[in-house]
C-alpha cells in the first residue's frame, strides 16, 4: 500500500474509490490509475487535496481541472462512496 | 426521439473512413448530409507542427458522444448521426474528427452538425498533445460546464 494512506486508520470509516488522470495531470503525478484509499467523509475536492500533498504542481492547475464521479462531471463537494471511480480532467481539447 | 441504434458513435486508432459513414447515414428519406471533418492542420500559433496524439478518457468520451447524438435528435429535425474521433498519433491532414448528420432538409442538419462539435469540443473528454520541432505541449483547452452542486441523495420516489 501506498505510504501516504499510512495515517488513514482501517475502520468502517473507510473508502476505496478508483482514481485516474488524464494529459498534463497524468504526466505530473506520473501515474494513470490507482486504487486509493479515504476518510468515509471524503469528497472529490479532499481527494484531490491528498493528492495534490504528493505532487504539489497539481495545485497550479487546480482552478482549471474539472473533475469526474462515475463518469459524470461533478462539483468538487461531491461526497465519494467506496466503488465510485473519480477522474481528474484538464480543460479538454478534442476535435 | 431518441438517439436510433443505427447511429455511429466511435473512438478509432485506425483512419475514419468517411465515405463509409457518410454512406452509413444516407436515408431513402433524407435530402441533404452534413460533414464536419476536423483534420490536423500544419501549424499552431506559428509554429510549425509535426504531428498530434489525442488521448481520451474512453468510456466517458463514448458516453459523452452519445449524448450529443441523443441531443440531435430530440432538438434538431435530423435522421442519422455518425461520429467518429481518432486516437494515438495523428499525422499532418489526417482526420481528427468526423461528424456526419442527414435529414431531409439542409438547415436542421447544419445546425445539428455545428451542434455536435461544439458541444464535443466543449464536453468529451478528449486531450489533443501537439508535437513541434523543439518540444511539445497539451493543447489550450476548454474547462467542461460542471453540475454547480452536488445532486441530491438519492431518496425514495
Amino acid at each position: 500500500m501506498a505510504g501516504y494512506n499510512r495515517n488513514v486508520p482501517q475502520t468502517s470509516q473507510t473508502i476505496r474509490v478508483q482514481v485516474l488522470f488524464f494529459g498534463r495531470l497524468k504526466e505530473i503525478a506520473g501515474l494513470s490509475e490507482e486504487s486509493a484509499e479515504l476518510h468515509g467523509d471524503a469528497s472529490i475536492a479532499s481527494l484531490f487535496a491528498q493528492y495534490a500533498t504528493r505532487y504539489p504542481q497539481l495545485l497550479e492547475y487546480r482552478s482549471s481541472v474539472v473533475a469526474s464521479r462515475n463518469r459524470e462531471f461533478a462539483a468538487w463537494a461531491t461526497p465519494l462512496h467506496t466503488g465510485d471511480e473519480v477522474a481528474f480532467l484538464p480543460p479538454v481539447s478534442g476535435g | 426521439m431518441p438517439a436510433t441504434s443505427s447511429d455511429i458513435v466511435r473512438l478509432a486508432r485506425e483512419p475514419i473512413d468517411a465515405q463509409a459513414l457518410v454512406a452509413h447515414v444516407r436515408g431513402a428519406g433524407d435530402g441533404a448530409i452534413v460533414v464536419f471533418d476536423g483534420f490536423v492542420r500544419d501549424h499552431s500559433k506559428n509554429r510549425r507542427t509535426l504531428y498530434l496524439e489525442y488521448e481520451a478518457y474512453e468510456v466517458m468520451a463514448l458516453a459523452k458522444m452519445r449524448e450529443i447524438a441523443t441531443h440531435l435528435h430530440d432538438n434538431f429535425a435530423i435522421d442519422g448521426v455518425a461520429m467518429a474521433h481518432r486516437l494515438g498519433r495523428l499525422e499532418i491532414g489526417e482526420t481528427s474528427i468526423l461528424i456526419v448528420v442527414s435529414g431531409a432538409h439542409r438547415a436542421a442538419t447544419f445546425d445539428a452538425c455545428r451542434y455536435a462539435i461544439d458541444t464535443l469540443k466543449r464536453t468529451v473528454p478528449i486531450w489533443k498533445k501537439e508535437y513541434f520541432e523543439d518540444g511539445s505541449v497539451w493543447a489550450d483547452g476548454e474547462v467542461p460546464p460542471v453540475p454547480a452542486a452536488t445532486p441530491p441523495a438519492e431518496t425514495a420516489s
